[in-house]
């Protein structure tokens, strides 16, 4: 570490030198696994901040720090939830063909996946349709090319499959008839066995009858004809029993049949699809309508040019008209029907809105009631009174005060402005909208306002008395001293009141009708098809995970404005 | 005229059925840029008395002056340093003096005013810390930047209520000579309540006892003749010191024995003062 250069320099002089080597040549040294320290503390506190802590062990583990510990989390944070979960899969798979309803069966998981598959395939199918609409040129012409080779293809295979349909259902007939058989045998067995015995009792009763003198006798005959009753009822159950288990055989639908069925349904539906989107990027298509249209006007154009008298007045209408079709025409779109990920979009939209104007409500409120004692005492009656009010009793009295104001939606002002707006006039926002917007706020708005008179009401005192011996005014106290300090509180609130009125929002959507996600789960249930019951399994969960989201993003805006001694530094 | 004045200030809490009178009769004296240093037993009234000098409670009989005239609620002018910090634990080191200086001197131009700051960030030892939270300090960097922001207002009286009784032996020593290297650079007056004799002989011009509650008051004060700068090493082994020392604590002990025997074996009332931990707050539920 000296320099040789000099023959005999000062100790003293090389040593501090040496010593004061700066620090920004000195890297730090890679660690076992070979990536530097910062990005795993940086690493670290974005896991921190996100409060994804399973993932925390992970990556001290990829850094070699103490791999017994790190496996032990790994394995009590992320290998035993995905174990309990995949249990409960399981359990699930198990028990639901257990359980038959008159809508068939409880959807197994395979079931419900199949079922969100089609959700997606149906909302692609749309986008598709809605492009090719649009298409024109070249494009389009490839694109037809295409769908009618699909066609031809989709017809061989339709066919082939109506015969394996038929096939399997030969066969599921055959092995059915097998197995009834037997059963039909015992069954015709007992019922002739059944008659011949009844036939001989009955004989022998009515002999019993014609021989019946005094009450001993009588009484014998009633006894006889009751046990012969209960003889035939027996029977009767007997013969009921083998009829239910041939009804049951042929009720049951063989997996291959079922195979065979739904390999049809796809095939057809499909070819539907593809019938559609032919017809999309031909006749029905804009740019082809497009063009009919403009020749037509150019046959107007020239019969106007040389019309006279009634004619003059016939052919400049039909321009006229023709022309304002030809305008409206060139900016139409596909009528896309809404489809899960568009009504998903909406709902969120709906739910960001309706807690926007709840917090807008709650917090400056919240404050006023932390403020002062007085205010608190007036509002309190109110909060305590309106906030066990379920959303199911607001969403009426929203749907009708809205109506009020907008009596006309397709003629007001605002609901024009908003179909105006850049990315939010897409959603087509109306007064159903609105009204479970409303509903979301003032279901919601309770735990933003009671969280945020506490943070307010709770002000250290020890801050207070800085401001006091700053003097600072009432404005700059409130913005300086309280609000900062009230400020974890009051997004714990806010995260509350995210969740609530997540919840509110899809019961709003349902009886209100507006297009999202509570609409999807009410067509579902008033349709009735066979795969609503899946389907509406699969919105189980999309509710789930887009709640898990809304809270984890309101967990890192919580840790973001958290300090050491705040409550809610979860 | 006295600098500071009380005079015959009582204080007392609750409600009139149950008065507990924590100070009564204070009577104190203290020059411009005077060392005072108040010794007193736990709960004798020592924080009331400190809010009392600062304003930031109003005593129920007699006054409390500054330059003769009443105090008539706290200011930037008595500088008070609390027990515990009184820190804001969302704005960093240098935000908190900041919010300080904007308040006191609100005309400063913004490179004078980090100027200003950095330079009282440095005095205090903290340089390198300025953005840290106090949540990332230690015991003794709080109580830094606390008397760090006390003195950026530039106080006409500095009011430290027991600053370095929360902090272990060795950092008290390292403080209690900062403490007084910066009143020697600066000078300024000082009321220091302390529970540590020898701190007090340390540090101070004068001692002033406070009898132990209720109803206290000052007892009979101790003039400190040492001259400065004054050496821990080599004041243990001088007379006056000593003497000073062995009478002061007598004095405290006596006062002690006294209370003992006047009041015998009755309750005594706790005063309404919990103890502050910067690490801990009550966690009030959140409700839903």
């Amino acid at each position: 570490m000296t320099s040789s250069s000099e023959s005999a320099p000062l100790i003293s002089a090389t040593s501090t030198e040496a010593s004061a080597v700066p620090a920004a040549s000195v890297r730090p040294k890679p660690t076992r696994a070979g990536f530097p320290i910062r990005l795993k503390h940086g690493l670290l506190r974005i896991i921190d901040l996100s409060a994804l802590g399973f993932l925390e062990p992970i990556v001290r583990l990829c850094y070699g720090e103490e791999p017994r510990v790190q496996l032990r989390k790994i394995g009590q944070f992320v290998v035993i939830p995905v174990l309990a979960f995949a249990a409960f899969v399981g359990v699930w798979a198990i028990l639901a063909p257990k359980h038959k309803t008159k809508s068939g069966e409880v959807p197994t998981p395979a079931v419900v996946y199949e079922a969100y598959q089609a959700i997606m395939t149906f909302h692609e199918r749309e986008n598709a349709k809605e492009d090719a609409y649009v298409t024109s040129g070249g494009a389009r012409e490839t694109l037809l090319a295409d769908a009618k080779a699909r066609l031809v293809v989709l017809a061989e295979d339709e066919a082939a499959a109506a015969e394996a349909l038929a096939a399997a259902r030969a066969a599921e007939a055959a092995a059915k008839a097998k197995a009834i058989a037997p059963l039909q045998q015992r069954l015709d067995a007992l019922k002739a066995e059944t008659d011949a015995a009844e036939q001989e009792r009955e004989a022998r009763l009515d002999a019993q009858a014609a021989a019946v003198s005094d009450a001993a006798s009588r009484k014998a005959y009633l006894a006889d004809l009751a046990a012969f009753r209960t003889w035939k009822d027996a029977e009767r159950d007997r013969q009921r029993a083998v009829k239910d288990d041939i009804d049951a055989i042929n009720r049951a639908v063989a997996p291959t049949t079922q195979e065979a069925i739904t390999a049809q349904t796809a095939i057809a539906e499909e070819r539907q699809y593809v019938g559609k989107l032919e017809e999309l990027l031909g006749d029905k298509g804009r740019e082809l309508k497009v063009a009919e249209l403009k020749t037509r006007i150019s046959e107007l154009d020239t019969a106007y040019l040389s019309a006279t008298g009634r004619d003059l007045y016939k052919t400049a209408n039909s321009l006229l008209i023709t022309q304002g079709r030809l305008d409206s025409l060139e900016s139409s779109t596909y009528a896309k029907p809404s489809t899960l990920p568009y009504q998903i979009q909406r709902s969120v939209l709906c739910v960001f809105i309706g807690f926007l104007f709840g917090s807008l409500i709650a917090i400056p409120l919240g404050i006023l009631c932390g403020l002062s004692k007085t205010f608190m005492a007036a509002m309190t009656p109110f909060i305590a009174l309106f906030k066990p009010v379920s959303p199911i009793v607001w969403l009426p009295i929203a749907l009708i005060v809205i109506g009020g104001f907008i009596p006309d939606p397709d003629s007001h002002w605002l609901m024009r402005w908003l179909a105006d707006l850049p990315l939010i006039g897409v959603f087509k926002i109306n007064p159903a909208f609105l009204a479970s917007a409303v509903t979301v706020a003032l279901c919601s708005l309770w735990a933003t306002m009671v969280n945020t008179a506490l943070g307010v009401a709770s002000v250290d005192k020890d801050h207070i008395n800085v401001a006091r011996v700053l003097r600072l005014g009432f404005w700059q106290r409130l913005f300086k001293i309280v609000l900062p300090s009230a400020l974890p509180l009051v997004f714990a609130g806010l995260r509350i009141s995210l969740g609530v009125g997540w919840m509110v929002l899809i019961a709003a959507e349902l009886l209100a009708g507006s297009e999202g996600i509570g609409k999807f789960v009410w067509d579902q249930f008033s349709n009735g098809a066979s795969d609503s019951f899946a389907k509406m399994m699969v919105v189980v969960f999309v509710v789930g995970v887009i709640g898990l989201i809304l809270d984890r993003i309101m967990i890192i805006f919580q840790r973001m404005v958290s300090f050491e001694g705040s409550v809610a530094a979860m | 005229m006295a600098f500071l004045e009380l005079k015959q200030v009582s204080k007392g809490f609750g409600p009139a059925s149950k008065r507990y009178e924590v100070l009564s009769d204070i009577n104190l004296t203290i020059a411009e840029n005077e060392f005072v240093a108040i010794i007193g037993f736990s709960g004798s009234g020592k924080s009331t008395l400190m809010s009392l000098l600062a304003g930031l409670e109003k005593p129920d009989a007699g006054e409390v002056l500054l330059r003769g005239k009443p105090i008539t609620g706290p200011g930037p002018e008595l500088g008070i340093m609390f027990q515990n910090y009184s820190l804001l634990p969302w704005l960093s080191v240098a935000q908190n003096i900041e919010i300080a200086v904007k308040q006191v001197f609100a005309t400063m131009a913004k490179s004078e005013r980090s100027d200003y700051i950095q330079h009282y960030i440095d005095l205090v030892s903290l340089t390198g810390s300025e953005w840290k939270k106090p949540s990332e300090l230690s015991g003794g960097m709080r109580q830094r930047l606390s008397l760090a922001r006390t003195l950026a207002m530039k106080p006409e009286v500095l009011l430290l209520d027991e600053p370095l009784s929360a902090l272990d032996a060795l950092t008290r020593a390292v403080l209690q000579d900062e403490l007084v290297r910066i009143w020697e650079e600066d000078r300024r007056t000082v009321v220091m309540i302390t529970n540590d004799v020898d701190e007090a002989a340390l540090m101070a011009d004068r001692i002033v006892p406070l009898t132990p509650g209720p109803r206290a008051t000052l007892g009979e004060d101790f003039a400190v003749s040492l001259l400065r700068p004054r050496d821990r090493a080599t004041l243990n082994f001088n007379d006056d010191f000593k003497r000073l020392r062995n009478g002061v604590a007598k004095r405290m002990l006596s006062l002690n024995e006294e209370s003992r025997l006047v009041k015998g074996t009755t309750v005594r009332p706790l005063p309404a003062i919990d103890p502050i931990d910067l690490d801990r707050r009550v966690v009030a539920s959140t409700v839903a």
